[in-house]
């Protein structure tokens, strides 16, 4: 992970330099913010990696690793079907374009997308 | 994983088929929903623009009127961008990043699958507000306010084109956070970071600024929607507002979006070079850290959009937009450097792999020519800057698109397509292009405004419309040949081995189309060229 690690602590000096460039030369707010915001999000990220570099013992970054080495890693388990994110993205879907149609569409599709994403989480587990 | 029974009988296991790929979570059929559903939308947008060419093929023609005219132009340049050209990428990399590191899926299966209905139904959105009173939304695909606020665009259209595209946009997030995880955590053993495809690095460049540039976009659309419905003012001068901050916010993301349309085909073109030249990728090194350099640049220059506000620090801009030439050049110097002296063969992959460099090429140029202010003030709205953009989108992305079509064709479906009628799609598509596009250059130098419904018979403009309007006829053709292509092949069903182009990332170590769970063994990965080593071990290479 060390190579993603750099990538965002590069990515975050990088984003500084620039936010601080353009104020210096422009003097403007509104992109100021922005780049700045830019600068926070990869600065976190490149933290998050930092701290989670700690943990991360990952076969792929192993160069002279083999399919055998990683014999008995757990890699996730994965559903080939699932009915939730279909049903997720059309009550998502409604409640966004029921707040221009109609508030009952908004109604249904929040609820919808509550009681969908509860299932998510507990499908998750 | 667990294999699926069909049930029996022809109705039964038909309806149980579309009901395995409306609950699918796998990453390659949830790419080929991708590749399918941005295929139709583009269709569409396609079919949009030969109306629009069609109105402007004679002055003062009145096929369809001024405001159809803007809903014609926005619903267009929407499609293409959001819905095909973005997309088509984001099912591209669905389908490849596992394959390419050697993964099972994505890391977030479900998630992924949400994103895909995410941008389905975001797209019938927009296109749905085509259908409400006012008709669909009319304010460019740019919106720009105060034209996208409720006192110029009253209609239900500019509402659904707000929703539609937050979806899509909410859509793209998520994807790409999809992506970052599993290229960093999911690859096989052996397949470190430097020996990932260079596809795939260019997907985690684009994934990087999909996370930083569209959530401006999605704030840009709630403060609109704000705005809009319930008494806000961000974009209303009247009441302490800006219009240029909705463009700052716009471009911020808009820009980096042009990179999001371009890094993904850079890619498939440093993919399929190597293959037909017979040669390793020069500078593979240069071609990644190039990609993150113009990532990272991209995210600096939104107001070379803005020139002509008077509001933004040109010089500034006009540096920052420069410098990205440095690192496309090195990338056109390696993809030049890797055909050298190659034994090189022109399948049609290849043959749109050459459109794109030489498309891409003039659009590039053009771009490092209006990134200087002073020719920017004479070109901005013009349809110099029409030209330019479609050189970069249309002549570079579209043509990366059909290149990837029909490279990976035999690995989606098990079956090639036809080299004769592949020929004839990309001359007819290339020459189509070109004739289309390079002379709106000259109508842009003489004058004629974008967004215009109609033009004065006058000088030069209305020859070059013609021309410009039979390329896109031209065009049609080509796409119809595609359309043939794809039935002859799929009739004529003849399967191809695992890797029938001699090809050498992971995804050709598997069968085609690949089962399931991927990957029944991987071979060792030992380099960037996993593929090669194996056949070069066995004697084959």
């Amino acid at each position: 992970m060390i190579v993603g690690r750099r990538l965002f602590i590069s990515s975050a000096t990088f984003s500084v330099a620039i936010a601080a460039a353009y104020w210096l030369t422009s003097r403007e707010i509104a992109g100021t913010f922005l780049l700045g915001f830019m600068a926070f999000a990869l600065s976190f990220a490149a933290g998050y990696m930092i701290v989670a570099e700690k943990d991360a013992d990952l076969w792929g970054d192993d160069g002279n690793a083999t399919m055998a080495d990683a014999a008995d890693q757990v890699v996730g388990t994965y559903s080939i079907r699932s009915p939730l994110p279909f049903w997720s993205a059309l009550s998502l879907t409604a409640l966004a374009l029921g707040l221009v149609i109609s508030p009952a569409l908004a109604i249904l599709g929040g609820l919808a997308a509550l009681v969908l994403g509860a299932a998510f989480i507990m499908n998750s587990r | 994983m667990t294999g699926e029974t069909a049930p029996t009988g022809t109705t039964t296991a038909a309806r149980s088929d579309l009901l395995s790929w409306m609950t699918t979570t796998d990453h390659k059929r949830i790419g080929i929903l991708y590749l399918v559903t941005s295929l139709v939308y583009f269709a569409v947008a396609g079919a949009l623009s030969i109306v629009i060419r069609t109105q402007l093929a004679r002055p003062n023609a009145h096929i369809v009127g001024p405001h159809e005219y803007a809903q014609l132009f926005t619903l267009h340049g929407t499609a293409m961008i959001f819905l095909f050209i973005a997309p088509f990428a984001l099912g591209l990399a669905n389908f490849l990043i596992p394959l390419q590191i050697g993964a099972p899926d994505m890391a977030f299966p479900r998630l992924n699958a949400t994103s895909y209905w995410l941008f389905f139904f975001g797209g019938l959105v927009v296109f749905a507000g085509a259908g409400t009173n006012e008709g669909a939304a009319a304010a460019g695909w740019t919106s720009y306010a105060p034209l996208s606020e409720i006192k110029v665009s009253t209609g239900l259209g500019q509402d659904m084109w707000i929703v539609g595209v937050f979806l899509v946009s909410v859509a793209t997030i998520l994807t790409a956070i999809n992506f970052i995880t599993t290229v960093f955590i999911y690859r096989a053993p052996g397949m470190t970071m430097w020996r990932i495809p260079i596809f795939t690095w260019e997907m985690v460049a684009t994934s990087l600024l999909v996370f930083l540039a569209f959530p401006s976009l999605a704030a840009d659309l709630l403060l609109l929607f704000v705005d809009r419905h319930f008494g806000g003012h961000a974009f209303d001068p009247a009441h302490g507002g800006s219009a240029v901050l909705w463009q700052h916010l716009f471009w911020f993301f808009g820009h980096p979006e042009v990179y999001v349309l371009i890094l993904p085909y850079f890619g498939v073109v440093s993919e399929i070079l190597p293959v037909f030249s017979r040669k390793p990728i020069f500078g593979y090194t240069g071609l990644v850290l190039s990609a993150f350099a113009i990532a990272g640049l991209s995210m600096g220059v939104w107001a070379h959009h803005m020139f002509t506000t008077g509001s933004v620090n040109n010089p500034f801009f006009s540096f920052v937009s420069f410098l990205i030439a440095v690192p496309t050049g090195v990338k056109f110097f390696n993809w030049i450097a890797t055909m050298w002296r190659g034994s090189i063969s022109f399948e049609t992959p290849m043959l749109f792999t050459i459109g794109f460099l030489m498309n891409f090429l003039l659009g590039g140029v053009t771009g490092v020519m209006i990134a200087s202010p002073p020719i920017d003030y004479q070109a901005h709205d013009s349809y110099f800057i029409v030209a330019h953009f479609h050189y970069v989108i249309g002549g570079g992305s579209l043509f990366a698109i059909f290149a990837a079509l029909f490279f990976w064709w035999p690995k989606f479906f098990g079956v090639k397509l036809d080299e004769v009628l592949g020929r004839w799609c990309f001359w007819l598509l290339f020459i189509g292009f070109n004739v289309t596009f390079l002379p709106m250059h000259w109508m842009g130098i003489v004058g004629m405004p974008r967004r215009v419904f109609t033009y004065a018979d006058a000088g030069a403009l209305p020859i070059l419309n013609l021309i410009a309007t039979a390329g896109s006829y031209l065009m049609v053709v080509g796409v119809v040949a595609f359309v043939v292509n794809v039935i002859v092949s799929a009739r004529r069903h003849e399967p191809v081995g695992d890797d029938p182009w001699g090809a050498n990332s992971l995804e050709w170590a598997t069968s085609s189309p690949p089962p399931e769970h991927n990957f029944t063994r991987l071979p060792p990965i030992r380099s960037e060229r996993p593929v090669y080593d194996m056949r070069r071990a066995k004697g084959d290479g």
